[in-house]
């Protein structure tokens, strides 16, 4: 490998496994709270990208209900992006309202929840299909404003591309992360997170209110698994209604490479899935979509804690 | 009667076919382990059935034995299926809830992305016109059917026997039935096995019948489903993957009148279900049988 | 006196906490054994390490000469160790009935296809098992209950059934983990002659821990006291009673 093609491949690496580290912090925050994996988090991605491009483009191709409709707002992507999120924010709280608060609320098999947000995933996905059709849409390349769509560097005779599109991402998830951590860390709301997720019991005893904090964690996962599928979108287009669950799949091993319920261990594991992929050799790209759960089953064979979790003690 | 089933024989058929793949996830179950890994051992039957079916290598053997290569089809599926099972579940059954699910996905997908690549099973467009055990769709009940029976009548034996017992024991408390001199391990293997031989063995039948073999027969959606198909029915007897694998594969159709938006009503299905009946269909049914005991005062009293 | 079971040194260490500390002793076939101690002094563990569920840090453990330490749990109760728990683990989602057919599991033999085909031997076999299930589930007196599932069982009803099914193993030795909790005084009472009364009938061993002193004091052979994860004594009742450290343990320990 040639000091360019290194480069290039850690470009690569670093801009889409940031994106899969927000991702995957939508799935491993509602974890950490409730225990469980939201199966419907690879749709609200899906959701955030047809969120954001309705917003900054305003049309719906020519194959759903929508077709041949044209709105009139042309939001810069920036702001478009914004609001496309909290919008997804917004469909995380009602999914916890429609599909996880009743089960909890009777107490059911924690399985159940499994199967509930498969059929909340089910919903989304065909109702975009409905309205919009399941054409690919992609966004226009002025999106970001008049601004090149890449940029050249010639590295020991070697071109290196460094698309706009991955520095937006990049530069996107690298202020998500730190008002996240920031969030988390530092605010009220965040020590009540982390409360939370210690021990629900405790936490109310402090007088906290569980359910508004179940109710927070769900827009925070909601908001970034959004933003991932825009990111996504802009860089690679939105590949139809089911192009979330690939995602969904390797935000799966994600988590558990870091370590279920483990912020810090999201976004390693992001970082790390990202760059193997992009480490691939190219004879064997046809492979790079088992890299990630190559990973999966190798760590959860190996150090089911994952990288950062802690280990699980088996009580007799 | 003839129309009827030429019009919906498939549709009858897939019923059969899918409540037999949510019994495969209910071995595991019934031992407390939540595995997803049927999808796979679907597939992996499917291919060894499409691959005995087409390539040059089997034409020999193809000729000769007629229609009994589709037997021998279905044997090689079982134990190519149950041997995979034993390599992956004797390290993956270590883990335990959401863990051993989280691993089962990965190893479908692995398998689907191999699947994807590989010269033998037709990468990513498939193996196509695989040969047919019957001519019409119809007929395909005549493999599907028996083995249903055979799977329910084994499942009744399961439920009343040593084996049965051991992984209900372990469903309910692994740490206890350890110490009633049950290994875990070997029994949580077995119960994988059983599952995996099952969903193998209806691949395989699955490729003639559907004519053509592909990676899109075993993925993550389909793990889900059938899981879906297990909880909804439930999970607690047999009669649950019969009855939920049934009706659910029966819903799109049924809900056809409503068109494109049939898929988003499914979807409110599973939502409601899963909140409503908790114990699934079979559980409904049973609660309301206890339920008419009581009120009519008949039977055996309860408490 | 035969030496049934036997501890050579024992330790169990949990992080830096020592909860079993250098543990001897011999248990001689058909003995009631008592283990007392106060709350923490690791007697629930030292059970946990006899059969299997919890390794050993160190030590030994040999019944009839056989090394039992290393091996896994179902191994254990194989060679004829039944147990209890301190905290009931029924299988609650299961009949009475079946929680006892359950535990036959290591005295029989039928597998999945003689299951399922029902061959003569495994139908003869699981008649056995009916007829030995519905024969416990009588001497605890619970037969009218059979079909019942374990979780709708009081408590007192709850620890005689997991009593039966220690013994549908066909055990040697049975370890109790506080059989008379939740008790009353003539519940207690009956408990005492019960165990008596099965110890006989079985030809057990038994190995039991219990609080309440009088009655352990009246049923027991030998008794063992552990403090803070030692033995600081071993012997018959009446020389234990009057040992100055046990005396100290709990009465310092107030």
């Amino acid at each position: 490998m040639t000091t360019a093609q290194f480069l290039q491949n850690l470009l690569n690496g670093i801009s889409i496994g940031s994106v899969y580290a927000i991702f995957a912090l939508g799935y491993t925050l509602v974890f950490s709270i409730l225990g469980i994996i939201n199966f419907a988090h690879g749709a609200i991605f899906t959701l955030g990208a047809y969120f954001t491009y309705t917003l900054a483009v305003g049309e719906f191709g020519i194959n759903g209900l929508l077709s041949g409709l044209t709105l009139d707002l042309q939001i810069p992507f920036a702001l478009s992006l914004l609001i496309g999120s909290v919008l997804a924010g917004m469909v995380g709280v009602l999914l916890e309202r429609l599909a996880f608060k009743p089960l909890r609320t009777r107490g059911a098999d924690s399985l159940l929840a499994l199967v509930s947000s498969l059929g909340v995933a089910l919903v989304i996905v065909n109702a975009i299909q409905y309205l919009v059709g399941a054409e690919i849409y992609t966004f226009p390349s002025q999106v970001y404003g008049d601004i090149k769509p890449a940029m050249m560097f010639e590295v020991a005779g070697q071109s290196v591309v460094v698309r706009t599109v991955q520095v937006i991402i990049f530069a996107v998830c690298m202020v998500i992360l730190t008002l996240l951590g920031y969030v988390i860390s530092f605010t009220r709301i965040g020590k009540a997170l982390q409360a939370v997720a210690e021990n629900q019991t405790t936490a109310s005893l402090l007088g906290i209110s569980v359910d508004k904090i179940i109710l927070v964690t769900f827009f925070m996962s909601g908001f970034l698994g959004g933003l991932a599928g825009t990111l996504v979108g802009t860089s690679f287009g939105i590949a139809g209604p089911y192009f979330g669950v690939t995602y969904g799949l390797k935000g799966l091993a994600v988590i558990v490479l870091g370590g279920l319920g483990s912020v810090p261990g999201a976004v390693l594991g992001g970082i790390v899935i990202g760059l193997a992929e992009a480490f691939v050799p190219p004879d064997y790209s046809a492979y790079k979509e088992a890299v990630a759960f190559a990973f999966l089953f190798i760590v959860l064979l190996v150090r089911p804690q994952g990288l950062l979790g802690r280990s699980m003690i088996q009580k007799v | 009667m003839t129309d009827f089933l030429q019009n919906n024989g498939f549709l009858l058929v897939t019923m059969v076919q899918q409540a037999l793949l949510a019994m495969s996830l209910y071995y595991p179950l019934m031992c407390g382990q939540l595995s997803l890994a049927s999808p796979g051992f679907y597939a992996l039957g499917g291919y060894v059935a499409a691959i005995i079916g087409t390539i040059e290598y089997f034409a020999p053997w193809r000729d000769s034995l007629g229609w009994v290569i589709f037997p021998l089809e279905w044997l090689a599926a079982g134990i190519i299926s149950g041997f995979l099972a034993v390599l992956v579940g004797i390290p993956a059954l270590r883990l335990r809830g959401i863990y051993l699910a989280l691993a089962t996905i990965a190893f479908v997908e692995i398998l689907r992305v191999v699947c994807l690549n590989l010269e033998i099973t037709g990468g990513a467009i498939g193996i196509f016109g695989v040969p047919q055990l019957f001519e019409s769709r119809w007929s395909y009940i005549w493999t599907f059917g028996p083995l249903l029976m055979l799977m329910l009548f084994f499942s009744y034996r399961l439920d009343r026997s040593r084996v049965g017992r051991a992984f209900k024991a372990i469903r309910e408390d692994e740490l206890a039935a350890d110490a009633m001199g049950i290994n875990p391990t070997r029994y949580k293997v077995l119960a994988f096995v059983i599952g995996a031989v099952l969903a193998g063995v209806v691949g395989a039948m699955s490729a003639p019948f559907l004519n053509t073999w592909n990676a899109r027969q075993g993925t993550f959606d389909a793990s889900i489903a059938y899981l879906a198909y297990v909880l909804i029915g439930g999970s607690r007897s047999m009669w649950g993957p019969l009855l939920g694998g049934m009706m659910l594969s029966a819903l799109p159709e049924i809900l056809r009148p409503l068109k494109d938006s049939r898929l988003i009503i499914n979807g409110f299905v599973l939502v409601f279900a899963s909140i409503y009946m908790p114990k699934g269909i079979a559980g409904a049914v049973g609660n309301l049988k206890n339920f008419t005991t009581r009120i009519l005062g008949i039977g055996r009293s309860e408490k | 006196m035969t030496v049934l079971l036997e501890a050579e040194r024992l330790c169990r260490n949990f992080g830096g906490l020592k909860a079993v500390s250098e543990v001897s002793f011999q248990v001689a076939e058909g003995e009631i054994f008592g283990l007392i101690g106060p709350n923490g002094a690791g007697k629930t563990t030292l059970f946990n390490l006899m059969t299997g569920l919890t390794p050993v840090t160190s030590g030994v453990l040999r019944y009839r000469g056989d090394l039992l330490t290393g091996l896994p749990p179902h191994r254990i109760a194989a060679q004829g160790i039944g147990r209890t728990f301190q905290n009931i683990r029924l299988f609650k989602g299961l009949s009475a009935l079946e929680n006892i057919k359950v535990s036959q599991h290591v005295t029989t033999k039928s597998g999945l296809l003689s299951g399922f085909f029902g061959t003569p031997s495994s139908r003869a076999e699981e008649k056995r098992v009916e007829e030995k299930a519905w024969e416990l589930l009588t001497l605890v007196g619970l037969s009218g209950r059979a079909a019942e599932l374990a979780e709708n069982f009081s408590y007192g009803d709850q620890r005689r059934l997991e009593i039966a099914r220690a013994l549908a193993l066909e055990p040697k030795i049975v370890l109790l983990d506080e059989p008379a909790a939740g008790m009353n005084s003539s519940e207690k009472y009956g408990l005492t002659e019960f165990i008596r009364a099965i110890r006989d009938q079985f030809k057990l061993t038994v190995l039991l821990i219990e609080h309440h002193v009088p009655l352990v004091m009246n049923l027991c052979d030998r008794i063992a006291v552990l403090n803070f994860g030692e033995l600081i004594a071993v012997g018959e009742p009446a020389e234990v009673q009057k040992n100055p450290a046990v005396i100290e343990a709990y009465l310092g320990a107030e």
